[in-house]
């Protein structure tokens, strides 16, 4: 789920910051940089690991701050295709589920990749929400909200940034994971601990 | 910004963990006067929740060791570690191509059966309901876990009144001088 990404990056350090010893200025800049940001192919930014160099520390003319060139290391969350990850229901509705693992929520499980075969049953309170139901030996299993679901990430996306968007659109998600529960041991965790608890019986 | 290395290394969610414990996050009421931030704080609470928050540097070197037999690969180690498989059907998600690799079904059976069990015995088992919490806390102390993060819940939620108490008196006194 994590790795680690060596980065170099020119950057000044507000006067302001010159009271601070010079790694603690910089840690707090690049925290400010690129924390809980996404860059493309390398995922979302959870942390600061370590500074590897700092370089630099020239003033250039007609400009208060200080320029640094420093190497880094990135916590970045980025799962690999394959990967098993467990996750918590935010949304269900027509198109798929929607999970969230609390500091990442751009988990999508579209309809096609559920188990087969799946069916949707809408909320008659709530148009374009419902719950999903799989049938498996003429049993059906619910998936209801309440335990964690197991899913293998099927494919990570980073849509380019939009240029404009309309109004009412959703915000615009920078990194887009799809995953797929269509495999035995996916899904609902309550789902498996039935079949394990029928299997020994 | 130049990146030089797209991936330096993965890392086993246990070693975030303990980055981020390092840097100073806890399940406590001190959370405001630790320097990180919120959203390394979402991060920390979705890690304490998975088997990675009882787990140790020793407890994940014994089990690498002991399932280098296998012959698995670094991706499905990563998914062992991260996840704590205990049953057949959890490792039969993990491992790829498992009937081809290790010969036919009933022998590919049994490898998932005997490293279920490899992970049984070496990796602690992730953090319990508070319900479950006073019939386990004895096991809890009998085993090597450096955090006793979930032990005493009960004892933190009601030291943090206190707590609360201890900084407003601290910090009148600084304004008072000031």
């Amino acid at each position: 789920m994590f790795y680690l990404s060596r980065i170099e990056h020119t950057f000044r350090v507000p006067p302001s910051l010159l009271n601070l010893p010079i790694e603690e200025a910089i840690k707090g800049e690049l925290e400010k940089l690129f924390l809980d940001k996404v860059i493309a192919d390398l995922g979302l930014c959870v942390s600061v690991y370590d500074i590897k160099s700092i370089e630099g520390g020239f003033i250039f003319p007609s400009d208060g701050a200080a320029t640094y060139t420093v190497v880094f290391r990135l916590i970045m969350f980025r799962p690999f295709v394959g990967e098993i990850i467990a996750a918590k229901v935010k949304e269900s509705n027509a198109t798929g589920l929607r999970l969230s693992i609390g500091f990442f929520d751009d988990i999508y499980i579209p309809a096609h990749l559920f188990p087969k075969p799946s069916s949707f049953k809408p909320d008659p309170n709530k148009k374009d929400k419902g719950t999903w139901e799989w049938e498996y030996d003429e049993e059906p299993y619910i998936i209801d909200g309440i335990d964690e679901i197991k899913f293998r990430v099927h494919n990570v996306n980073y849509p380019p940034i939009p240029i404009e968007q309309p109004k009412e659109a959703k915000p615009f998600a920078p990194m887009v994971i799809t995953g797929s529960i269509d495999e035995d041991g996916l899904g609902p965790v309550s789902w498996w601990v039935d079949a394990e608890e029928t299997k020994e019986s | 910004m130049k990146i030089l290395e797209a991936n330096a290394g993965a890392l086993t969610n246990y070693e975030v963990v303990d980055f981020l414990r390092s840097k100073g996050a806890a399940n406590d009421s001190t959370r405001v006067l630790a320097q990180v931030s919120p959203s390394e704080y979402k991060v920390y609470d979705y890690l304490v929740q998975t088997a990675a928050c009882n787990q140790t540097r020793e407890h994940i070197n014994d089990f690498v060791d002991k399932c280098k037999i296998y012959g698995l690969a670094k991706a499905e180690v990563l998914n062992i570690i991260n996840i704590r498989p205990t049953s057949i059907i959890d490792i039969y998600t993990i491992i790829e191509e498992g009937e081809t690799r290790f010969g036919d079904e009933t022998r590919f059976g049994e490898v998932s059966k005997e490293l279920a069990e490899l992970v049984e015995k070496t990796l602690p088992p992730p953090p319990t309901d508070p319900e479950s919490e006073a019939g386990i806390n004895e096991g809890k102390e009998e085993t090597e876990n450096e955090e006793h993060n979930v032990e005493t819940k009960g004892e933190e939620q009601t030291k943090e009144g206190n707590d609360d108490g201890k900084e407003e008196t601290v910090v009148g006194e600084l304004m008072d001088t000031s």
